[in-house]
């Protein structure tokens, strides 16, 4: 029978670049190698996630116990903004970044992205963008209008020069987010291996493919809001500005139409990621598997009709409310599909729970306990009393981290022996799902309670009489358990890629492309393309005769994309400009405009 | 394979979980437990009757799709997990047909079983009240961070505190002078938004006499959290009654009667405090009402149950407090500190607190 162990007799690839490869800090530096910034990526969005956890835990401190002045109210104001930035923008897109660009070419067969000069323009980007947000806190106090900063409360009567980081900031990340969104469509599109059609496209690949659409639409509308901000703040136009004739509604509707695809860019990967670690542990496909990708499609689609659910107490008045209304349940119908076909997944299979599946598993309950209280305010009348109120707390979060956050986690168990080449130790990697289980149910599910019971969210302080003492103190306790969980799985990937357990091509026995190459995998990937001739290739190769995956005995050219330094080079001058319009030093933004004019020309001309 | 060295020890682990377990159990018995005095789904109003209506509609249904998922999930995990040695594939299944209608026309029908309704009651919600019954209308603007109400016909003006009639119907016409304030009394009614430069309506008819808190809903700045308000349903007749108040509240303010007050008087006088205040009877020097820079209307302001937006009780102490330092109260308050001596803002808290 097949094995993986015949990949290793295809001849090595000869490969040629256009300029030699560098060296070590150099080369990270100037990478065009979609794993290398997989790895970047990945390394921020974790470092954020440490960030935005300890943003949390200062604020649950100051929450623990009523009238307390641990916190003042402009510094509760301005964590509360910060740590849902922070785990928005640069943690949880980051590390689907880094899932994205470390394995979709993976995935599909191809050696790199369509374009990887691009794909490092597109993290030093965001790498750069996160910067500047976070050095608020050192330059005049971060932003404090909320991770969704109402007009006019943005307005520069009403606050101060953090907002000006924040829009920045944000602005650079668009940026990214959107020329990434086009590099992985077209990657996607045109680069699977032969033999791959669509429909046997990892899932995983589709959900990346649907949220890359997803922000490739939806960050143009946030990017014209910020624009028009950024106009009201720093040259004084008044697009918000109720006394000139402006309507801060706008800014909702720009946001919104913005806000509720990027929740779904946030959980269709996490989706994905399930979707390929339950077969592998069941041992069986996915159950429905086109239904899967059909529903995830149609999530994406319709998140795009749905954005005036966060706005039902504006005054949008009964028809619109009753259309939003209408569009946001619908929302719910494809997401039901998805959890009974995991559930179909999981029936009649053969189960083991290394520490990916766990967390693969509790994925489920958690997400819909979290989508049904969405469905709960999808109906106005419902809303009126949930909106920015704890009760919504409660739903974004059993949405975000008992959904995104934990199909991540799941997605760092199962896919990091892929890259650093060590399994993860199994034992740390339980306590860490244990812990972080309770310590997240420990704090949202009492906070339904605290919705129902009049808490609105963003109050720094609040009186011990309310009757919210209790649930207040558990969600304090919850943080606690988070954060502890966190730094058992922070330790456990630092002491595992150093001296884990080797883990060998294929780990888990799986079905898909990226195990068929060595962990890590080498700079070109695979040895040879292969062909794609099912849609489980890996393990029908191992399983189907007449299905293995045919191994060449020449060695095939390939080549290679060389390290650049322009890509770098535009992102800094983005950020000249983004500081120049921060300080009012103009004549800063009129260099490093030209400084962007010059580095596409250096970028077009540079041989590849 | 490597062998377990000692596989009869009894596993400290176990005792570990199980007391992880059981106080995890214990703390969640804890949670929803402190009597809450802003209960969402303990309406007083028919308002917040109808989101409580719906909240029971769509718990219900949510209630049994979460216990088929969890049972579903659990029997799985249970029935399917893999035995030692047993290294034989599953079947293969791909997937049923019949199963994917199955689970795609049912939460069809789910949802629009919860729409349709949902839709009546959106348009129920928006129901315009009948203009020839008695209704009580009230301008309601959002201040940072305090909330100025405006009885137009009654020709009155107070703050923070909502005086309305039982079984009378209420309209409140929401707007903001500054940032997006939202005003959530939770037992009264679900929150409305008050845009600046725009004016909404809410309706509601309290059905129940008492006394109801609720606070600014949308953030609004450094002291969001000390935005509150507080609703009084007052009875249709008696001393305490609705009418009753309405004519205490138009009556010019009280004089002073003691030197303290008639001290605390002069101060309010001469100290800057009139360029935002209104004390009718007394000074109305105070700029356009609905301006971001005026202050609450102080013409009965001891009648009041709380002061800065229920931040503290109302007594002269507090009073005196506020006007010390207002800052130090409600931070950023845009409330001038107008550097008062100890003596001068007791003065005022006594003159103030005894304007019934
Ligand atoms: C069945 C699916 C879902 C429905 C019907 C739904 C519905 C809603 C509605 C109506 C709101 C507005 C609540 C309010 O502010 O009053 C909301 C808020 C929110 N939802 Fe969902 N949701 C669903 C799934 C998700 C998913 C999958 C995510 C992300 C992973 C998500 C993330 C959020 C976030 C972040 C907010 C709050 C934003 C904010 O106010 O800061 N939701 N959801
Ligand atoms: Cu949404």
């Amino acid at each position: 029978m097949a094995s993986i162990a015949d990949f290793a007799r295809a001849p090595a690839p000869t490969y040629h670049m256009a300029r030699p490869p560098k060296t070590g800090l150099m080369d990270w530096l100037t990478t065009v190698d979609h794993k290398k910034i997989g790895i970047l990526y990945g390394l921020s969005g974790l470092f954020y996630l440490l960030v935005g956890g300890l943003e949390a835990l200062l604020f649950r401190i100051q929450l623990a116990v009523p009238d307390n002045d641990f916190l003042t109210g402009e510094q509760f104001n301005g964590l509360v903004t910060m740590h849902a930035t922070t785990m928005v923008f640069l943690a949880v897109m980051p590390i689907i970044a880094a899932i994205s660009n470390y394995f979709i070419p993976l995935m599909i067969g191809a050696r790199d992205v369509a374009f990887p000069r691009m794909n490092a323009f597109s993290f030093w980007t965001f790498l750069f963008g996160s910067l500047l947000l976070n050095s608020s806190f050192l330059f005049g106090g971060a932003p404090n209008a909320g991770w969704f900063g109402y007009a006019p409360l943005t307005g520069s009567q009403y606050s101060g020069s953090g907002i000006d980081f924040w829009w920045t900031g944000l602005a650079m990340l668009a940026i990214s987010s959107m020329v990434a969104g086009v590099n992985f469509i077209v990657t996607i599109l045109n680069m699977r291996a032969p033999g791959m059609t669509l429909m046997r496209m990892p899932v995983l690949v589709w959900m990346i493919l649907v949220i890359q659409f997803l922000l490739a639409f939806s960050f143009p509308p946030i990017t014209v809001g910020l624009i028009l901000l950024g106009f009201d703040r720093t040259f004084g136009t008044v697009f918000y500005q109720v006394s000139m004739g402006g309507d801060p509604q706008l800014w909702q509707h720009l946001f919104w139409l913005f806000g509720h695809p990027e929740v779904y860019v946030l959980i269709l990967p996490s989706m994905g990621i399930v979707s390929e670690i339950l077969p592998v542990f069941t041992r069986r496909p996915l159950f429905g598997h086109h239904a899967v990708i059909f529903s995830g499609v149609a999530i994406g689609f319709m998140g795009f009709g749905v954005w005036g659910h966060h706005m039902f107490t504006v005054g949008m008045g009964p028809i619109a409310d009753a259309a939003f209304a209408s569009t946001t349940a619908i929302v719910g119908i494809p997401t039901g599909v998805k959890i009974f076909n995991w559930l179909g997944t999981l029936w009649g299979g053969k189960i083991t729970f290394p520490t990916a599946m766990l967390f693969a598993v509790s994925f489920i309950p958690m997400f819909t306990i979290g989508g049904l209280s969405g469905v709960m305010h999808s109906s106005p009348p419902i809303d009126l009393q949930q909106h920015n109120s704890y009760f919504v707390v409660a739903h974004f979060h059993y949405v975000l981290v008992g959904g995104a956050l934990q199909g991540l986690f799941a997605g760092v168990y199962f896919y990091l022996p892929k890259i650093t080449g060590k399994l993860l130790s199994e034992k740390l990697g339980k306590v860490h799902f244990w812990v972080f289980l309770a310590g997240m149910n420990l704090t949202f599910f009492p906070q339904h309670f605290l919705g129902n019971h009049g808490m609105p969210r963003r109050i720094y302080t609040y009186p011990a009489d309310a009757g919210w003492n209790t649930d207040n103190m558990l969600g304090t306790i919850g943080v606690i358990l988070m954060a502890t969980a966190t730094l058992v799985m922070v330790y456990n990937i630092l002491t595992s890629w150093k001296k884990g357990k080797p883990a060998g091509n294929d780990p888990w026995d799986a079905s898909t492309l990226e195990w068929m190459t060595t962990s890590p995998p080498p700079v070109h990937n695979f040895d040879f393309t292969p062909v794609v001739l099912s849609e489980r290739p890996l393990w029908d190769h191992k399983r189907t005769p007449g299905f293995e995956i045919p191994v060449p005995e020449t060695s095939e050219s390939i080549h290679m994309p060389s390290n650049s330094w322009r890509p770098m080079l535009i992102s800094v001058c983005i950020l000249l400009i983004m500081v120049g319009l921060l300080t009012h030093l103009w004549p800063l933004c009129i260099v490093a405009a030209l400084g962007i004019v010059a580095g596409v020309y250096l970028w077009v001309t540079e041989p590849a | 394979m490597h062998t377990d060295a000692a596989p009869h020890r009894p596993s400290p682990s176990l005792a570990t979980w199980l007391i992880a377990c059981l106080s995890l159990l214990g703390a969640f018995a804890l949670s929803g437990c402190d009597k809450p005095t802003r209960d969402v789904y303990q309406p007083v109003a028919d308002s917040a009757e109808i989101s409580a209506w719906f909240y029971h509609l769509v718990l219900a249904v949510d209630a049994v799709i979460l216990a088929i998922v969890v049972t579903i999930l659990v029997v799985a995990i249970v029935r399917f997990r893999k035995k030692p040695g047993d290294e034989e594939l599953p079947p293969q299944s791909f997937g049923n047909m019949k199963m994917e209608v199955a689970w795609t026309v049912i939460p069809t029908l789910i949802v629009i079983g919860i729409t349709v309704p949902t839709l009546g009651g959106i348009f129920e919600l928006a129901r315009k009240p009948d203009l020839n019954q008695k209704i009580i209308e009230v301008e309601v603007t959002g201040k940072q961070w305090w909330w100025e109400f405006d009885y137009a016909k009654e020709k009155l003006n107070t703050a923070n505190e909502l005086h309305v009639e039982v079984g009378t119907q209420v309209i409140l016409n929401m707007t903001s002078a500054d940032v997006i304030h939202s005003w959530w009394v939770p037992r009264i009614g679900g929150k409305r938004d008050a845009n600046p430069g725009r004016r909404y309506p809410f309706y509601f008819r309290p059905y129940q006499v008492g006394t109801f808190d609720g606070q600014c809903a949308e953030l609004c700045g450094a002291s969001h959290a000390l935005m509150g308000t507080r609703v009084i349903v007052h009875p249709k007749t008696g001393a305490d009654s609705y009418e009753a108040w309405v004519a205490r509240e138009q009556q010019q303010a009280q004089k002073p009667a003691t030197p303290q007050q008639e001290a605390g008087q002069k101060v309010f006088m001469t100290k800057g405090c009139v360029a935002c205040h209104t004390i009718r009877g007394v000074s109305e020097l105070a700029v356009g009402a609905r301006s971001r820079t005026s202050g609450p209307n102080l013409t009965h302001v001891g009648g009041r149950t709380s002061i800065a937006a229920r931040t503290l009780p109302m007594t002269a102490q507090n009073i005196a407090k506020w006007v010390k330092n207002p800052q130090a109260v409600k931070q950023g308050a845009l409330m001038t500190n107008l550097g008062l001596s100890d003596e001068e803002a007791a003065a005022v808290g006594a003159y103030l607190a005894s304007l019934k």
